[in-house]
């Protein structure tokens, strides 16, 4: 008996139909904890979902490569789903051609240094280049941050960590620092909210005020395609110099 | 059926990012460049299209559990990185914090002063 349920689940390891299975059920289970447990910002639902996931893989002596490849039919609507971002960036136009002035001098600046100031301290505490790979996208929302993985090398799972902490502390980093600075004006604190935290950030700023989270949109939306379209080229400049 | 139309722009603007990494050599991926050229499709037309918006909600609200295969590897990547651990917490806690930050050091420098009237409207919706 126990030899058929091992063949049984040797043979739906790789199966796509069990991965997307899996992933389905425990998103839905991951909400509904999320929403039990009060909406921690400290705790992202699809964190309490992964962790399901994580479980059942581990009760059913599936490998996360196998599961990966299963799943990878379900990642294959992200292509599609990213293209769909732009639908609510150009919803923006109104906030953007306003204020086009502080974005244009402020956006590139906030969202290099948001990248630069993991790549130089990671570096400086001696990180591998597959390590700094990984961190450099930290503040990008994560569709737009697997394409950039793609091109840059580094490790999928390293960097999704790296998003979910980043969004974790952004998020209970920006409050206090606005306090502290005498900020209050909520399109500030909206957008370096989405600007740092990506999605996180931005659930957060939603339940400050509606202008928050507008602001947290446009702050995330610019600084994924931003630095989709930077971390790329400064990739790929050693190899274009020789 | 609007849907479905609005899926079949998404796939088109993704084939379209695709072809413009292929042919042009971009450093981009298809994804992004297809979101890029989509929002510059809307500029050009001055308006949204409805079909597309009707595609891209749903699958914006399913997002998060599109990027979970990828979010599942971090219970599984604790040895594959031993050594690592204190570059990658130091880059991510003291990075965030400084960038945080910065970013809203500069806003306060760049931002003009909020609309009197718009302010009041958003203190009325948040008591």
């Amino acid at each position: 008996m126990s030899e058929r349920l091992h063949l049984l689940t040797a043979s739906l390891a790789g199966s796509p139909a069990l991965a997307i299975f899996l992933t389905v059920a425990a998103y839905l289970i991951g909400i509904r904890l999320f929403t039990r447990l009060g909406r921690p910002a400290w705790c992202p639902p699809v964190l309490v979902a992964a962790l399901v996931v994580a479980i059942a893989l581990w009760a059913l002596a599936i490998d996360y490569a196998d599961y990966r490849q299963g799943a990878g039919w379900l990642m294959l609507l992200l292509g599609p789903a990213t293209v769909a971002l732009g639908v609510p960036l150009y919803q923006q136009k109104r906030h953007i051609l306003g204020l086009w002035k502080p974005l244009l001098l402020s956006l590139p600046v906030a969202a290099t240094l948001a990248s630069a100031y993991a790549v130089l301290i990671a570096w400086l505490l001696g990180a591998t280049p597959v390590v700094i790979a990984s961190l450099a996208p930290k503040s990008v929302t994560a569709p737009i941050a697997i394409g950039i993985i793609d091109q840059l090398g580094g490790s999928l799972p390293l960097m999704m960590g790296g998003l979910l902490v980043t969004g974790v502390m952004a998020t209970l980093a920006t409050e206090p620092l606005a306090r502290r600075m005498g900020i209050q004006d909520h399109r500030i604190i909206g957008f370096a909210l989405g600007l740092n935290g990506h999605a996180i950030g931005t659930v957060r700023a939603f339940d400050l005020s509606p202008r928050a989270g507008a602001f947290a949109s446009l702050g995330m939306s610019l600084t994924g395609v931003f630095t989709a379209l930077l971390l790329p080229l400064v990739w790929s400049l050693p190899r274009l110099i020789g | 059926m609007a849907e479905l139309r609005g899926f079949l722009w998404l796939m088109g603007f993704l084939l379209l990012g695709e072809i413009a990494v292929a042919l042009l050599y971009l450093p981009f991926s298809a994804g992004v460049t297809g979101l890029v050229l989509l929002t510059l499709f809307f500029i050009a037309s001055g308006q949204l299209n409805s079909d597309i918006a009707a595609a891209s909600q749903p699958l914006i609200g399913l997002l998060a559990m599109l990027i979970m295969p990828g979010v599942v590897g971090v219970f599984f990547i604790a040895d594959q990185f031993a050594g690592q651990w204190l570059a990658v917490g130091g880059a991510l806690t003291l990075g965030t914090l400084l960038s945080v930050a910065s970013t809203l050091w500069l806003m306060r420098r760049l931002m003009p002063a909020p609309a009197p009237a718009a302010d009041s409207a958003d203190r009325q919706r948040t008591p």
